[in-house]
């Protein structure tokens, strides 16, 4: 038994602790980016991430216990996070396609925000080149397809059959080699 | 099979664009996947990955508008994307639990919505009745009791006996003492709160309310808690 609060009467005031955030504009100071590439990192745009990062906050910031140490307001941060991104999924393809982990890096850390980088270079090195090629043009630089097809030297038809089926074959080595 | 759909959708993604919905398959899921990934994993001077100061801007003020207490639904008014209503139902449930805010109200950024009294259960009609004798409440121990009208634990803490009530603030479940892990459980939606009432653990959306605590006395070896008649006697 550890409280330390007075047995009868009003509700006691408790402390903060000293690694707490004084109030919610400190909590949001502190927390707004992570979030949002956390969510970005999971649906690639920033339209929605913007709308799930404005969906956590307002839903979490209210019944937050200030209380709390930030190790826990992360926590409870990224678990909300987790929960409108899962409704995202459902209420737009039905389906899960990416997801929050449970993780024991801190919800600030480059691990715990996006394991994207490191996946997409492994999936990359086992494409032949030319489909690496057009992946990394596309997505990775942003080209358009018509800038796409002249660096490869191919028509913009042959490029957007290249992408899809470079894409298609990406998709399987990611999910593990699944045809 | 949706080709259209999904190339639609990877479409949007290249292009910065919000993707449209449509039901992909197993596989059409695993390729946006990917895709997103590739997005994802997008470095340097693209900024897209990192929040725009617009955005943080905007956000921060809705956020205050929330936190001072303005109605969510007129907050609302001028924000017309598909979660209007998923944030107008949080909202809702945020200020249904109002009282969470008794740790706000303490740094004082929260005058208005401040039931510093919801944290203590003082019913209009009480008297002092016995819960244990003094000899049944040994430092460290938690013990149950059931008035009829309100069931609870009441604890030693220096010397000097507590009370919490036993009911969970979410859905009226009944909790009971994990003496282990020093908490009270709730059976019914793995919320756990610390013997003083404060909320450990949950997996609802929004936070619960702690748990109220109840006013207690010892009177010649014997815990009283300040309590309505029991139902079945009214006074």
């Amino acid at each position: 038994m550890t409280a330390r609060n007075e047995p009868v009467g009003p509700r006691p005031l408790r402390a903060v602790p000293d690694d707490g955030y004084t109030d919610w504009d400190a909590v949001y100071q502190d927390n707004a980016t992570w979030v949002y590439r956390t969510l970005f990192a999971r649906v690639g745009n920033r339209a929605d991430a913007e709308d799930l990062t404005t969906e956590v906050f307002l839903a979490a910031l209210r019944p937050m216990r200030l209380t709390a140490s930030v190790a826990e307001v992360r926590a409870y941060l990224r678990a909300t996070a987790r929960t409108v991104l899962a409704a995202h999924w459902r209420e737009t393809l039905g389906r899960q396609i990416t997801s929050i982990e449970d993780i024991e890096q801190p919800a600030d850390s480059e691990e715990a925000i996006s394991t994207a980088p490191q996946r997409v270079a492994q999936v990359l090195d086992r494409l032949p080149d030319r489909y690496r090629q057009i992946l990394e043009s596309r997505f990775l630089q942003g080209n358009s397809i018509k800038q796409s097809a002249a660096e490869l030297g191919i028509s913009v038809a042959n490029a957007k059959v290249l992408q899809h089926r470079a894409l298609r074959l990406a998709a399987q080595v990611n999910d593990g080699g699944r045809p | 099979m949706n080709a259209r759909g999904l190339r639609r959708y990877v479409d949007d993604l290249l292009r910065g664009r919000r993707p449209k919905p449509f039901t992909p398959d197993d596989f059409e899921a695993a390729q946006i996947r990917t895709a997103i990934e590739l997005r994802a994993a997008r470095q340097g001077a693209d900024v897209a990955a990192a929040p725009r100061q617009e955005f943080l801007t905007d956000l921060h003020r809705r956020l205050a508008e929330q936190m001072a207490g303005t109605p969510p639904a007129a907050a609302q008014k001028q924000h017309t994307t598909r979660r209007q209503v998923i944030v107008g139902t949080s909202a809702a449930a945020a200020a249904a639990v109002a009282a969470v805010s008794i740790d706000r109200a303490v740094i004082g950024d929260h005058p208005t919505e401040a039931p510093v009294a919801a944290g203590e259960l003082t019913p209009n009609n009480g008297t002092w009745q016995r819960v244990a004798a003094s000899s049944e409440v040994p430092d460290g121990r938690m013990h149950a009791f059931d008035l009829g009208s309100v069931s609870g634990f009441v604890r030693r803490v220096d010397g000097k006996p507590q009370a919490v009530s036993g009911v969970c603030t979410h859905q009226g479940c009944r909790l009971w003492f994990d003496a282990p892990d020093d908490r009270l459980r709730c059976p019914c939606h793995s919320t756990s709160f610390a013997p003083g009432g404060e909320v450990l653990t949950h997996q609802l959306p929004i936070s619960p309310k702690p748990l109220p605590t109840l006013m207690v006395r010892e009177v010649d070896g014997v815990i009283e808690v300040f309590a309505p008649p029991h139902p079945d006697q009214p006074a």
